[in-house]
């Protein structure tokens, strides 16, 4: 994977495609030198994908400018990678992760790997994590189960991104929401969510061990974190606000480097 | 890993001491999905220039949709996502939204693309701007590289960013969205603006963006092809503004003068990001019979009929397509 190299940074990202049946992933990897651990970012759904980018990309950077080495990928069929989103499934979206992780882990099997997922993300990360990947995992916002993402995100969409809207194409979450049961497809920020989407995110659920820490920790006799951003425990409020706003993140940042650093009792990797 | 597939290719413009990201999309031989070799030289290009999205795939990933559109119509297309944003280095700029409505990103953008130009052999681009991203495309539409211009929603006023609204005036628009009393008070707001205009001769809001206007008229009195796709909005049908709100579209037609060649288009059902089904349909449509119209392109004088990544992907053949040219489906100023 000899890409795309930057010439002028001290950390160069190669950004790639990663072949999977049927299509090509995007994929990012934010090379470190001499990497103390590797991480793969498994990130938000579709439209959210948009939102968190700027945050996500900045997260990238901040670790491997600490010497830990950081793949992101787009999800089949969503942003930059190829395949129709409409004919994706999230068995489609499990195996990307399986994928990545084996790949990004064979770089060197001696470096130890963190599967970092959010929102939807992180439901795809903790079952690739259950099935024993990775040495540990770190969770921003993880809904209990797929369809609480899908539904944030309708919540966001029939809300405050809606201002552009022309008023007959303004609808509410419970409209949109009663279609998709009745067996409709919806748009959603450009994506077309079919019912079969809706239905089967019923049944993708994060491991019940990893519904707490502590519990995940016994479980997986590995570190687990969880990080939610909102008032209670089941919210699903991002770090991130739009991408209009972008948010000083770095004491996030800073908390779950060190987090990451003292769980895997990693060297000081800051090499700027 | 691999640098590209068959129909694209990941790019790294490192020239002019910024490295800006970006994805190519190769045009296509017409029966093959095989990328074609023949066409690569002396092609008018498209450039995306990603103006407030996060990414150079937009919402809805709908620039994709558009570049792989293009480049199967054999126009090679170009993704990039300016620095500060999506992949490429750096961060915004503070005060992100003066700096672009100034036209800051201008200068990167005009150098980027001289970088295209030279590496793949094109006699031009065009350069497709979206909302804020019009800013950029208009100012760096001065060098000699450009040569038309798309521009969805452009906007001729000095935008705020929501964030930066007070939050007590988004509360009064949300109220005015949605209740009966709310828009009734709303419309009397309106009548006064527009009396208020009335009373002002038409002139110029304050908050124009003169330094883009005056661009606009260097640029569009030459003759450069220019197409302004327009959704509709709020109590703005067709072509016309908002009640009480000043008339840019006319305005900025004036502007362009008796050599002017600017076409406006309505795209009817289309959100302002044009991500949605109907918004992205007619927004190819549309581009496309432009594009043939003003840069005809190799393939389509030899009237190839490509069957391949449109059709899999469920959207209209070419020849479903012609009938949309010609049977002009879309309202014309």
């Amino acid at each position: 994977m000899q890409i795309q190299s930057s010439t002028k940074t001290e950390l160069p990202e190669l950004a790639g495609y990663f072949t999977v049946p049927g299509a090509h992933l995007y994929t990012v990897l934010h090379q470190a030198a001499d990497p103390v651990a590797r991480v793969l970012l498994v990130g938000a759904f579709a439209s959210e994908r948009h939102f968190s980018y700027h945050a996500w990309v900045r997260w990238a950077r901040f670790l491997a400018a600490r010497r830990i080495e950081v793949l992101r990928y787009d999800y089949r069929g969503i942003g930059e990678s190829t395949g129709i989103f409409g004919e994706m499934s999230f068995e489609e979206w499990s195996e990307d992760v399986k994928l990545l992780a084996n790949w990004i882990a064979s770089r060197s099997p001696n470096v130890p790997l963190i599967l970092h997922g959010i929102e939807l993300g992180a439901i795809l990360a903790g079952k690739s994590f259950h099935e024993g990947m990775g040495d540990a995992l770190l969770l921003w916002s993880p809904p209990a189960n797929a369809n609480h993402a899908l539904r944030a995100t309708i919540m966001r969409w029939a809300g405050l991104e809606q201002i552009f809207e022309s008023p007959e194409n303004q609808k509410s979450a419970s409209e949109y929401i009663r279609q998709l049961e009745q067996g409709s497809s919806i748009e959603v920020q450009g994506y077309e969510w079919s019912s079969r989407l809706w239905r089967d995110s019923f049944h993708v659920d994060l491991p019940a061990n990893l519904r707490d820490e502590s519990s995940s920790r016994e479980a997986y006799k590995k570190p687990v974190k969880t990080v939610r951003f909102g008032k209670d425990s089941g919210s699903l409020a991002m770090p991130y606000v739009r991408y209009e706003d972008p948010k000083d993140l770095s004491a996030l940042y800073s908390d779950n480097c060190d987090w990451i650093t003292g769980a895997l009792a990693l060297p000081n990797g800051r090499t700027q | 890993m691999k640098e590209g597939t068959e129909t694209r290719e990941l790019l790294a413009l490192d020239g002019h001491g910024a490295i800006v990201r970006g994805t190519y999309h190769k045009t296509y031989n017409s029966c093959a999905d095989s990328p074609s070799n023949l066409i690569e030289r002396d092609r008018v290009g498209v450039v995306f220039l990603n103006g407030l999205a996060a990414t150079r795939a937009s919402n809805g990933d709908v620039t994709v949709y558009w570049a792989d559109s293009f480049a199967e119509r054999g126009y090679p297309s170009f993704r990039l996502d300016l620095p500060g944003f999506g992949d490429s280095e750096g961060d915004p700029p503070p005060e992100w939204l003066n700096f672009i409505n100034a036209g800051g990103y201008a200068s990167i953008a005009a150098a980027k693309i001289k970088e295209l130009v030279a590496r793949f052999n094109l006699s031009g681009v065009v350069i497709v701007g979206h909302c804020s991203g019009t800013v950029a495309a208009i100012h760096a539409a001065a060098n000699r590289e450009c040569l038309g211009l798309v521009l969805m929603d452009p906007s001729f006023h000095l935008s705020r960013s929501q964030t930066t609204r007070p939050k007590v005036r988004q509360k009064l628009n949300d109220w005015a969205l949605q209740s009966r009393f709310g828009g009734f008070l709303s419309r009397i707001f309106d009548f006064l603006k527009q009396i208020r205009l009335l009373l002002r001769a038409n002139a110029l809001p304050e908050n124009a963006n003169f330094s883009l206007l005056r661009q606009w008229k260097e640029v569009a009195s030459t003759g450069m092809p220019i197409l302004i796709l327009k959704a509709p909005r709020w109590r703005s049908p067709g072509t016309k503004p908002r009640v009480g709100e000043f008339d840019y579209l006319k305005h900025v037609l004036g502007l362009a003068g008796r050599k002017g060649r600017v076409v406006v288009k309505v795209m009817e059902g289309a959100n302002h990001s044009f991500a949605n089904r109907l918004g992205r349909v007619a927004v190819r449509q549309h581009t496309e019979c432009w594009l043939n119209d003003n840069f005809p392109s190799l393939k389509r004088e030899e009237g190839a009929v490509s069957t391949s990544l449109l059709e899999r992907n469920g959207n209209k053949t070419h020849n479903q397509f012609h009938e949309d040219c010609t049977t002009n489906i879309c309202h014309g100023v």
